[in-house]
This record gives structure tokens, sequence and C-alpha cells, in this order.
């Protein structure tokens, strides 16, 4: 990997800046389908508005090749009757919809957190191997981290494994814009 | 050096279980984003289980960083209005 690995570190800046890309033009054409709503009155509903537009996009700007883009989209679709995928132009009256239901209903959209992990428990005999406690711990943190990726609970670990790389990617991306996003917003003479 | 290294692992229910070759695939990708997890020869279970952990644990801080952003992204952008200047800087970036 001697000689390959700038034109890597190149195509992976060049792919990171895609994906940026990608995913502020979504997430705009999101945002500005509320632009004139009264339903966003309350700091409170913006947020969800923002955070909820914000995955969408991010999910969508996949494409649809990953399992947990999938998974977060038809979560976000999950009140909506019609079932389509999301599509980039197609879907979005539909998702429109969807999403102006989720911000204006009382609950609190969180994401998955995940639950507190429960580290194992300390065994009070000495005579369990500690091979087998690190399977169990494992076999645990495995199960969490299936919780905390969407659409985890239906993956093999084989592709657990790359679905989080992705994800992970695509949420550093998505920090990124946002935090752009803050630094402009905040830097605006109005 | 790692010749211990087993494809699967002895009991081959390896649709409940990583093997330890993904953990290390999984090590060497993860390494650029935390830089604390070093490679751990002494048992590959152990790093596997520590790996999964830094992994949850980062996309949890990352979870709470998209939420914090968005809280101030939300009394930043007071009004997402068509007509404000926000937006038309935003349209510019386009």
């Amino acid at each position: 990997m001697m000689t390959c690995s700038t034109s890597h570190r190149l195509k992976m800046r060049a792919d990171k800046s895609l994906l940026r890309q990608k995913f502020l033009k979504k997430w705009v054409k999101l945002l500005q389908l509320y632009t004139s709503s009264e339903k966003l009155a309350t700091v409170i509903e913006r947020k969800k508005l923002i955070e909820l537009s914000a995955d969408v996009a991010l999910a969508s700007a996949r494409g649809g090749t990953t399992r947990w883009s999938r998974a977060l989209i038809a979560s976000a679709f999950k009140d909506s009757h019609d079932k389509t995928p999301c599509c980039a132009n197609g879907g979005e009256r539909t998702l429109h919809e969807s999403i102006t239901r989720k911000i204006t209903s009382k609950k609190v959209l969180q994401r998955i957190r995940g639950g507190a992990s429960k580290e194992a428990q300390a065994s009070s005999s000495n005579r369990i191997p500690a091979s087998s406690i690190a399977k169990r711990l494992v076999k645990k943190r495995t199960k969490l981290l299936k919780k905390i990726v969407p659409g985890g609970e239906s993956m093999d670990n084989v592709s657990l494994i790359s679905e989080t790389l992705d994800y992970i990617i695509s949420l550093r991306a998505q920090i990124d814009v946002m935090r752009s996003l803050v630094y402009l917003s905040g830097h605006l003479d109005a | 050096m790692s010749s211990r290294r087993a494809r699967q692992s002895s009991s081959s229910s390896g649709s409940s279980r990583i093997s330890d070759d993904q953990i290390i695939e999984l090590v060497s990708k993860l390494r650029q984003f935390l830089p604390e997890i070093r490679d751990n020869r002494r048992s590959n279970k152990a790093s596997a289980s520590k790996v999964l952990q830094e992994t949850c644990n980062y996309i949890r801080n990352l979870h709470r960083e998209v939420d914090d952003l968005s809280e101030r992204l939300s009394q930043l952008l007071s009004t997402i209005d068509a007509d404000s200047p926000e937006a038309a800087i935003i349209r510019s970036l386009i």
C-alpha cells in the first residue's frame, strides 16, 4: 500500500466531500418543504424537524445501498399509509406528511439510544473460565450495537460490521455539515 | 506472530458470533476513528468486546452531537423561512 495510500486517501477525501454535498442538498430540500409552516412555532418542533429531516436526508444520500439507511427511512415512513420506499423526488409528498405527523405529535422524537449497557455481572464463582465470560460480553455488546445501528436487529454479524462503518462515516458527514451551518448562522449579520 | 488466528471460532455457530478475522478488519478500519483501540494480542475475544464497546460508545457520542447541533440550529434558524438571509446563504451553497 506504499504508492496506493496517497491516491487512496485522496479518493476517500473526495468521497467524504461528495457525501456531505449529497446530504446537504437533500436536507435543504426537505427543510424548504416547511418554509412557511405555522406548525413549527416552537423551538422543540423546529428541532424535531431539523433532526428528522437530517436523518432522512442522510439515509437517502446512500441511495438505498445500505441497510441502515433503508431501515432509517422505513421508520420515518412508519406512520404513513403509502409504503413506497423513499426516493429523491416522488416520495417527498408522502414523506412530508409523515414528517409533519411526527413533528406535531406530543411525543418527542428520540433516536435509538440503545439500552444502558449492562456490564457482565461479576461472577461470584471463580470457576467460570475467562474465555466464556469474554464470549458472553461479545454477544452482549453485539446485541447492543445492533440496537444502535438502524436496522441492525435483522443483520447478520458480517453485514453488521460493514453497515456500522458506513453508518459512522455518514454520521460524521452529517455532523460536519451541521457544524458548518451552525457556524454560518452564528456569524450572519441579520 | 498471528499463528493462533482461527478462521472460525471453535464453536462454529457463525450466526451468533463475530469471527476473529472480522474483528481484525473492523479494528483496522475503526482505528482511523478511535485511536484508543490498540491491537490486543493477548486475547482476541477480549479485544472484540472492547472494540464493540468503543464502537457503541462512539456512535452514541455521535448521536449526542447531532442532537446538540440540532438544538443549536433550531435556535439559530428562528424561522426556516424562504426569505430569511440564512435561506439565501443556504441556497447559494448548493
